[in-house]
């Protein structure tokens, strides 16, 4: 509940009108009577200043009495059993009072519990009519129902229910109002005397009706201004004595009127007032606006008619609200499901989503769609440029609620819009994963819409005789045309939940992948150890046989050596030297195999020492060869692993030095941090700011054609017997280590000039 | 260099004909005698080393000064030869070597965390397994002390 009591001793102006306590006036509309008593015995504690002219007691009179001194026993009784009630269900009732003069007067009467827990009861005048009259209600009502039972939509019940209220209450105009989402309100029925101007389409602005009167609304549900000329009475003594505070006339019928809003009344020219509140879901959603150009009396039978209609109203705002639209609706629900029906079955959400365009547009109507994931961005219709969509992206991101952000005015919140206005003035973001950028963006184009306003919505700034500027509502409701530009058409709540279903369905795709992943990467682990144990077999059981050929080939050249020619021993020994190759190749296939399978053990390396303890155990076995060995610069210390990463130098430099015939073979080891001059390929490490080591010889070089297949298991490119020999492995257990470790090799070579590999010991997103 | 006249008994636990062929081969042309004792399996080789069967004489079922142990064997395999004997009171300190094709990181732990006291790969050729059962031969039965087994 409002409680601001803090601006109460200020003048009321526009712009502290939504701070304006209206529910504690301390004052009531003149037709009627208010007594606020004590529920113990009754005691009056307030009155309202007109008791005089109602009931003949002066107000100082009945500050001395009890509610039980001044009604008949009858009345008291009905009074007491609306008090242990709901008073909704048993208000108003009939009460006799005594007059000083000991005479019966009739009044109809209301009492209720205020919000701050004083009881209030209001009299008003009886008219003509019997209030209690069930068979005059329900033949008024039984008409209307009928009617509402025979209409399908929600214009159609609007205009009804304004035909039917000012069947009722005789009322010059009756309009019904409904609230947009932003608080503004639209006339969408009317039914007038045919010599007013019609107000119908003209839309209102939120301030016109401020938030706390929206509430007031809400909670109370027919409010009648008679007469907007009003003299309002004050509530003597002004404070409750019971709380010494004014009463909370929340719910009271015949509470003042805020002096903004009959100031408002009154550039209208009305004279009397009255308004029905609709609710849907117990929110305003409108409201049934009456008005009358002269001041306008209602008795309770027709105001209980009309709150009644209200209600019958209400609990049909739903129903013919969802038929509003309802082939589109039902459209555009088969096309949500099939799309989701579709995607589900998917594996890729890009691919899925992507596949259907005219699907994906039509999902929400959109002239274009964007779906991001990662760096890839795919466009569908007319969108933005790949560039805008991204800045865009960034921008909307801390601005996603439930991952889900939309506009119908993006240029408004994000200027930069302005630039493609006529491709996405309307924009929905939906982000799918928190961790990555993945996001379906759709966009609609500007449309160029025209508002009818009743009168300027703008606020009117006034100068006061002290010169003071003072905001007051606007004179005119004349038709006044505002031409809304940067503004697409809005978005549906039904299309906004689509979304929402079409989220989730990718959500589950992806968490269907990620368990596919798993169990992946389950059936991996377990093809790796059965690799594993294959390996290990390979290495007992193919040797074993192997050594036995080995042995016996030697036991035949020992015992039989005297029986056989030099060709036999020459065969003999091809056979103990194939054997040998076997088995290295057999040694190399298993290393290789373990590599990717054994942990890294990576600590920090200097790569100076390393290098260096690697030259002196290549010089030792090297000696006899005229070796010229470079390191221009002075190398890091990397994160790696020890033992492999010296496999790496060793294996490098041991071809650099095995593959050359120059009389001085030269060797350059180095490291670099970009491209230099020197390198042939620009390779996207050197950009990554990590250290690329290099091996450059003045050897044979590689012809160009052989260069894919160097790294291949086993490839050799020249003789056996060429060489020194060798299983063909070196390079292939370099790059798996490499690759181990996150990094890349790679290779340029000019044939008889010299060969320099590159490579790197850790990926871009490490140091 | 004591009592070279007596053969020094070795238990010889290893399947496959041909290395045990090479193998005698190596041991005969060494300047010492050896008695020789092999089974081919892990279930003979425990039979062997807790009499129960085949071996209760003590004449045929000597207490051997070394075993050596292939890892791979058909039947109970070398593991859990390895594990059976430090598992005993009995010859929790015989010294074991093993001798066998996998150089895998895993059963070199495994071996010596048992209680291998070698782990030796059988070499390719007869000249490489001359000079590594020479100079196992060397090492245990010219330089150690062996422990005295109950």
């Amino acid at each position: 509940m409002i409680s601001l009591n803090y601006i109460f001793d200020e003048p009321i102006t526009l712009t502290n009108c939504d701070l304006e306590p209206i529910h504690i006036p301390n004052a009531i509309q003149p037709h009627g009577v208010l007594f606020v008593f004590n529920e113990e015995n009754w005691q009056i504690l307030q009155v309202s200043d007109n008791t005089e002219s109602f009931l003949g007691y002066a107000p100082d009179d009945l500050l001395t009495k009890s509610l039980n001194d001044i009604f008949e026993p009858e009345s008291q009784h009905a009074i007491a059993s609306c008090l242990a009630e709901d008073f909704d269900a048993v208000n108003p009732l009939t009460l006799n009072l005594l007059n000083p003069q000991n005479e019966t007067i009739l009044f109809y009467g209301i009492v209720h519990r205020a919000p701050d827990n004083l009881l209030i009861l209001e009299l008003e005048n009886p008219t003509a009519d019997r209030p209690d009259d069930f068979f005059q209600f329900y033949q008024l009502t039984r008409h209307t129902l009928t009617k509402i039972q025979g209409i399908s939509d929600l214009r159609g019940l609007c205009q009804l229910m304004a035909e039917e209220v000012r069947k009722i209450i005789d009322f010059d105009r009756v309009m019904v109002y409904r609230f947009a989402r932003d608080g503004s309100g639209e006339v969408i029925a009317e039914n007038k005397r045919s010599d007013l101007t019609s107000y119908l389409g003209l839309r209102f602005p939120d301030t016109d009706i401020p938030k706390q009167a929206k509430e007031l609304y809400r909670l109370n549900k027919l409010r009648l201004i008679p007469n907007i000329n009003y003299q309002s009475e004050a509530l003597i003594p002004t404070h409750c004595p019971l709380t010494n505070a004014s009463p909370d006339l929340s719910f009271s019928v015949l509470r003042s009127v805020s002096p903004i809003h009959i100031e408002y009344l009154q550039n209208m020219n009305i004279g009397a007032s009255m308004s029905i509140s609709l609710l849907k879901n117990n929110q305003l959603w409108g409201l049934i606006a009456c008005h009358h150009n002269t001041p306008k009396y209602l008795p309770y039978q027709s105001r209980t008619l009309c709150e009644f209609m209200g209600k019958i109203m209400s609990l049909e705002l739903s129903n013919k609200e969802d038929n509003e639209n309802l082939d589109d609706k039902i459209r555009l629900k088969t096309l949500q499901s099939d799309f989701v029906e579709s995607i589900y079955h998917a594996d890729d959400f890009v691919d899925a989503v992507g596949r259907d365009r005219e699907r994906l547009l039509s999902l929400v109507n959109a002239t274009g769609a964007a779906i991001i994931s990662n760096d890839l961005v795919m466009l569908f219709g007319k969108t933005p440029s790949e560039n805008e969509i991204n800045q865009l992206i960034d921008w909307v991101v801390p601005l996603l609620q439930n991952n889900l952000y939309y506009t119908d005015s993006l240029p408004k919140v994000y200027p930069p819009a302005v630039e493609f206005k006529d491709l996405a003035c309307g924009l929905i973001v939906v982000s799918i994963t928190k961790m990555q950028r993945n996001f379906i963006v759709w966009f609609r184009p500007e449309v160029i819409q025209t508002v009818n306003w009743g009168g300027n919505p703008s606020k009117k700034e006034t100068m006061d005789e002290e010169g003071n500027i003072r905001m007051s509502p606007r004179k005119s409701f004349e038709k006044w045309q505002e031409i809304v530009k940067l503004k697409s058409l809005p978005w549906q709540p039904n299309e906004i939940e689509g979304i929402v279903e079409l989220r989730s369905s990718i959500v589950g795709i992806i968490l269907k992948k990620a368990d596919e992943l798993a169990s992946i990467n389950e059936q991996l682990q377990r093809s790796n150890n059965e690799l594993d144990a294959f390996a290990y077999i390979a290495s007992h059981d193919l040797k074993e046989p192997l050594r036995g050929i080995h042995n016996y080939a030697s036991f035949l050249l020992a015992d039989y050596h005297d029986k056989l020619d030099i060709d036999g021993v020459n065969k003999l020994n091809t056979l103990m030297e194939l054997t040998t190759r076997m088995e290295n190749l057999i040694n190399a296939l298993l290393h290789f195999s373990r590599l990717s399978r054994t942990d890294l053990n990576r600590n920090n390396l200097d790569i100076n020492k390393l290098v260096n303890n690697v030259l002196d155990v290549i010089k030792i076995n090297q000696s006899d060869f005229q070796i010229d060995i470079k390191i221009p610069e002075k190398m890091p210390i990397i994160k790696g692993d020890r033992v492999l990463s010296e496999e790496i130098f060793v294996n490098l430099i041991s071809n650099a030095i095995k593959y050359n015939d120059q009389p001085e073979k030269r060797i350059e080891i180095g490291l670099l941090m970009e491209k230099p001059d020197w390198a042939l390929i620009e390779d996207p490490c050197f950009q990554q700011n990590i250290p690329v080591f290099y091996v450059k010889d003045n050897g044979i070089g590689i012809r160009e054609k052989h260069l894919d297949t160097i790294f291949r298991i086993f490839k050799r490119l020249h003789a056996q017997n060429k060489y020194g020999g060798g299983t063909g492995a070196g390079l292939t257990i370099v790059k798996k280590i490499v690759e181990r470790h996150g990094g890349q090799i790679w290779v340029e070579s000019k044939y008889q000039e010299g060969t320099t590999f590159y490579f790197t010991l850790s990926g871009p997103n490490e140091k | 260099m004591k009592s070279e006249d007596k053969p020094i008994s070795i238990l010889v636990i290893e399947d496959s004909d041909e290395d045990y062929e090479a193998f005698m081969r190596v041991v005969k042309s060494l300047p010492r005698t050896f008695s020789i004792y092999r089974c081919e399996d892990g279930d003979t080789a425990l039979d062997f080393l807790f009499p129960e069967e085949n071996y209760r004489e003590p004449t045929i079922a000597p207490c051997p000064r070394l075993i050596l142990l292939d890892l791979n064997l058909p039947g109970t395999d070398g593991r859990e030869v390895l594990a059976t004997i430090r598992s005993k009171k009995e010859l929790n300190l015989m010294p074991v070597v093993v001798f066998t094709t996998s150089f895998n990181q895993k059963d070199v732990n495994f071996c010596y965390g048992q209680g291998a006291n070698g782990y030796i790969l059988k070499p390719m050729g007869i000249s490489a397994l001359t000079d590594t059962l020479h100079t196992l031969f060397r090492y245990w039965f010219d330089f150690s002390i062996l422990p005295e087994l109950s």
